[in-house]
């Protein structure tokens, strides 16, 4: 090492150039969410080998004697797709500096985000079948149970970002947590919609 | 700089923790009772919901063992201090300005620790990687022991399956693929004019979890109830009625594929934002295209082999019937997720090593790249097309027939892209003034082995061969000439050549050469025959053999131990070049990429000021060429991200 070099070295690090003009962060979030897209990609593909290709335990989808509730979990939906546009408000609030708008915003996409997934137990609780009641039953939990990771996960971030923006840590300026955590809850939110249609309706 | 900087000298340790800190400051001691909770955790949860749903037996080994290992890896991660700036954020309080303190090491010690300095990372990278590939190694000389002579002799036909299972396992996910990781991570940022990865923090905790998977994986071998046989890949049904040890399996996939994600996600990152001005994509040394290109690879195809551990686990601990036949699973499924990642994954285990001989091939040569935009071109090729091919490992498993010929067609266009970068190294040496340094050397013999292993797999991609070498010491000699001749040569040339610059000093040149032809005299005489028996109907994953084979394999045992030793002589000469070795200039190989323009080992935060690419990376021989100057004016970022932005 130089002597000139060491001397630097006690200056800590040179300031960062960065050659992109998108922020690493929100790359990085988009990067993380199309590795997430495969995931569930893998679970749609089990979905399409048991129905399409081997057609479930004997011809039908679903089987005789399950039924799925497509109008609860069709609500259900309807909330989560809203907790999208609150937490959209979120976000365009603090970018305007309007702090009121994003602590409510936060706290309505919340209680949407636990409503969702309090609604979703309770339905795992009277579906009438288990995991281990044929190939339909293994995707339904698969698919439902993957998202409903996501949306605790999801839910964890909100959180925090709630209590942050509640501490006041935002600013027009400065709400990359706000962001990042809304890009990913509305990849959430629009991979139930996939979900729902797949698993409910189709 | 201000005088602001000053207050937290990088140089200077952070202040030892004192009284009862000790026990609560990231480390060791906190690991040592933070795992324990996590691991009551584990063991409370399950029991505990079992019990409120009424559900019999409320202690169940299987779904137990499963909690556990989620939780007792994540104990271990948040006693090292893994999640402590996420946590300290996620509690609400202030962001914390970074202070550097995780940043280099200044003893040994520093190296047990979270840090987040990538040449570090590099270097946890590359000695626990080695460590597993020697784990592997023993394994495999185990099971070469056992195949000395027809019949059985030291294992029964489980415990030789557990050996191959986790020999391939280990090899491939906590050696090839980690090894390129750590060899990116320490390169990459400095070819690119980086002072770090863009994110350092997840860099860390993503080389953590690397060491745990493998200990998953091994002490799964040791399971009570047996370890996992079922082969690296793990075929559904037989994998989902293993005993247990085919848990811990599953779950250190999961781990090391997790890893594997984290970092893809991070080298893409810091390729797409931290790059010096002046260093466009077309200006990128082919390493970081190649690590680029394996990034994109990863991040895409790695969260299919996710989904299949997650599949077969299920059908083991949930009773699920993803592929159980009896409840409308269809088998089959199963193998065209998982090879749907997995075969994506021998380009990721083969284009970092492409990228790596490129960078060794111009150097030694003295010679530009022949066809640089082509050779990155290549790379994206591969990328694509790697995605198409699938379903050629499956000819024999009664898929639809209207698959067969297409992947087999698409199978052997894969070769053009290859054939393309193997002329352009040849065309990069043609007239060159090569040096046989050890590097060149396992470059060398990376591109005659890696031929010989394409030659075959354009034989196996054709259905009519494939179903007659199908399972037979065919395929293991195809997989070893592209994998140990492929990928482990291409390691052992990165590891050389950058072992002046992670250290500090020059390695024995004629232990390495020594090293090299050992390995490479070793490497064909274990695996060339190999092709012979294949052919001749030897199937592989078996302990027993017919005794015409008798002879050959026991040439091939003792040919294998030699292979062995010779990594003896690699490892003596790391260990003592490391110690004792000459000082290494800062740029012994006289190259151009930025690495070589600091000094060895590196500056603690790479480049005392902002290098300005000028010209393309290897410009060797053509007069007046620059790569990169230091000390020009610097142009203004196009956007700085101050730190601690919330």
């Amino acid at each position: 090492m130089t002597a000139a070099a060491e001397a630097h070295d006690h200056h800590g690090p040179p300031p960062i150039h960065y050659s992109s003009r998108v922020s690493p962060s929100v790359l990085g979030m988009f990067l993380f969410i199309a590795s997430e897209i495969m995931l569930f990609g893998s679970f749609f593909t089990v979905y399409f080998f048991d129905r399409v290709v081997n057609h479930g335990v004997n011809g039908t989808w679903p089987p005789d004697g399950f039924h799925r509730p497509a109008f609860v979990a069709g609500v259900n939906t309807a909330i989560l797709v809203t907790s999208s546009f609150t937490m959209h408000w979120a976000d365009t609030s603090i970018k305007k500096g309007n702090r009121k708008g994003l602590c409510a915003g936060m706290v309505l996409t919340f209680l949407l985000g636990l409503t969702f997934l309090l609604t979703q137990v309770i339905e795992y609780h009277r579906i009438g079948f288990n995991t281990s009641d044929t190939s339909f039953a293994a995707t339904f939990f698969g698919l439902t149970g993957l998202h409903g990771v996501h949306v605790f996960i999801g839910l964890t971030i909100l959180g925090v970002m709630t209590v942050r923006a509640f501490r006041g840590h935002f600013s027009p300026e400065h709400h990359h947590g706000i962001e990042i955590g809304g890009i990913y809850w509305h990849f959430v939110d629009v991979m139930w919609i996939v979900v729902y249609v797949t698993v409910y309706l189709l | 700089m201000t005088d602001v900087a000053h207050a937290h000298d990088p140089h200077a340790a952070p202040p030892a923790p004192t009284g009862w800190h000790r026990l609560t400051a990231p480390g060791w001691l906190r690991i040592m009772w933070v795992t324990p909770i996590f691991f009551g955790i584990g063991l409370g949860l399950p029991v505990l919901l079992r019990y409120l749903a009424g559900w019999d037996p409320v202690w169940k080994g299987s779904v137990l063992v499963t909690v556990e290992l989620v939780t007792t890896p994540i104990g271990f991660l948040v006693g090292l201090g893994g999640f402590d700036y996420w946590a300290y954020y996620a509690s609400g309080r202030p962001t914390r300005v970074e202070d550097h303190s995780g940043h280099g090491a200044r003893s040994w010690r520093d190296y047990f620790r979270i840090n987040t300095d990538h040449k570090v990372i590099g270097i946890q990278y590359l000695v626990t990687t080695i460590f597993f590939f020697c784990v592997g190694g023993l394994f495999a000389l185990l099971f070469r022991a056992e195949l000395a002579q027809p019949g059985d002799q030291f294992f029964n036909p489980q415990t030789y399956n557990v050996l191959v299972s986790n020999h391939a396992a280990l090899m491939i996910f906590l050696f090839v693929i980690p090894a390129f990781a750590g060899l990116g991570n320490y390169v990459i940022p400095l070819m690119i004019g980086a002072g770090d990865m863009a994110f350092p923090r997840l860099n860390a905790l993503s080389f953590w979890l690397l060491p745990m998977a493998g200990l998953i994986l091994i002490v799964g071998m040791v399971t009570p109830g047996g370890g996992p046989s079922a082969g690296w890949t793990c075929y559904a049904p037989l994998c989902s009625h293993q005993p247990l040890g085919q848990v811990f399996f599953n779950m250190g996939v999961q781990w090391a594929g997790a890893s594997s994600i984290m970092t893809a996600l991070n080298f893409l990152v810091t390729i797409i934002t931290m790059r010096a001005p002046g260093m466009t994509f077309w200006r990128l040394p082919l390493l970081v295209w190649a690590n680029f290109t394996t990034s994109l690879l990863v991040v895409i195809a790695t969260p299919f082999i996710a989904g299949s551990q997650f599949f077969v686990m299920f059908d083991r601990v949930l009773h699920t019937n993803f592929f159980e036949p009896a409840g409308g699973g269809y088998v089959l499924g199963y193998q065209h997720i998982f090879w749907f990642y997995s075969h994506p994954a021998v380009y990721i285990m083969m284009l970092p090593g492409f990228g790596i001989i490129s960078e060794v091939v111009a150097v030694m040569s003295r010679k530009p790249i022949f066809g640089y935009r082509l050779m990155a071109l290549s790379l994206m090729a591969i990328l694509v097309l790697g995605f198409s091919v699938w379903a050629h490992h499956m000819f024999v498993a009664g898929m639809a027939g209207w698959l067969r010929v297409p992947m087999m067609v698409t199978s052997m266009v894969i070769a053009v892209p290859t054939g393309i970068k193997i002329f352009s190294w040849l065309a990069t040496m043609w007239n060159g003034r090569i040096r046989f340094t050890t590097p060149m050397l396992f470059a060398l013999g990376f591109l005659s082995m890696f031929v010989i292993g394409g030659l075959s797999g354009i034989y196996l991609a054709s259905v009519p061969i494939d179903i007659h070498a199908s399972d037979t010491y065919f395929i293991v000699a195809h997989i070893h000439y592209v994998l140990f001749g492929g990928s482990v040569f291409t390691i052992f040339a990165g590891i050389y050549y950058w072992f002046p610059k992670m250290t500090g000093r020059m390695y024995s040149e004629r232990l390495g050469q020594l090293h090299f032809w050992l390995t490479f005299i070793g490497f064909n005489l274990t695996f060339f025959p190999m092709h012979y028996i294949g052919l001749q109907g030897m199937p592989r994953r078996v302990a027993d053999y017919a005794h015409r084979f008798a002879d050959i394999n026991l040439f091939i045992s003792i040919a294998s131990f030699g292979l062995g030793a010779s990594t003896l002589v690699f490892l003596y000469n790391m260990v003592n070049s490391w110690a004792h070795g000459p000082r290494a200039p800062g740029n012994p190989w006289r190259a151009l990429t930025l690495e070589w323009q600091v000094s060895s080992p590196p500056p603690i935060f790479n480049f005392d000021e902002l290098p300005q690419v000028v010209g393309h990376p290897y410009e060797y021989g053509v007069p007046g060429a620059r790569h990169a100057i230091f000390g020009a004016p610097q142009p203004t970022p196009v956007q700085s991200e101050p730190a601690g932005a919330d």
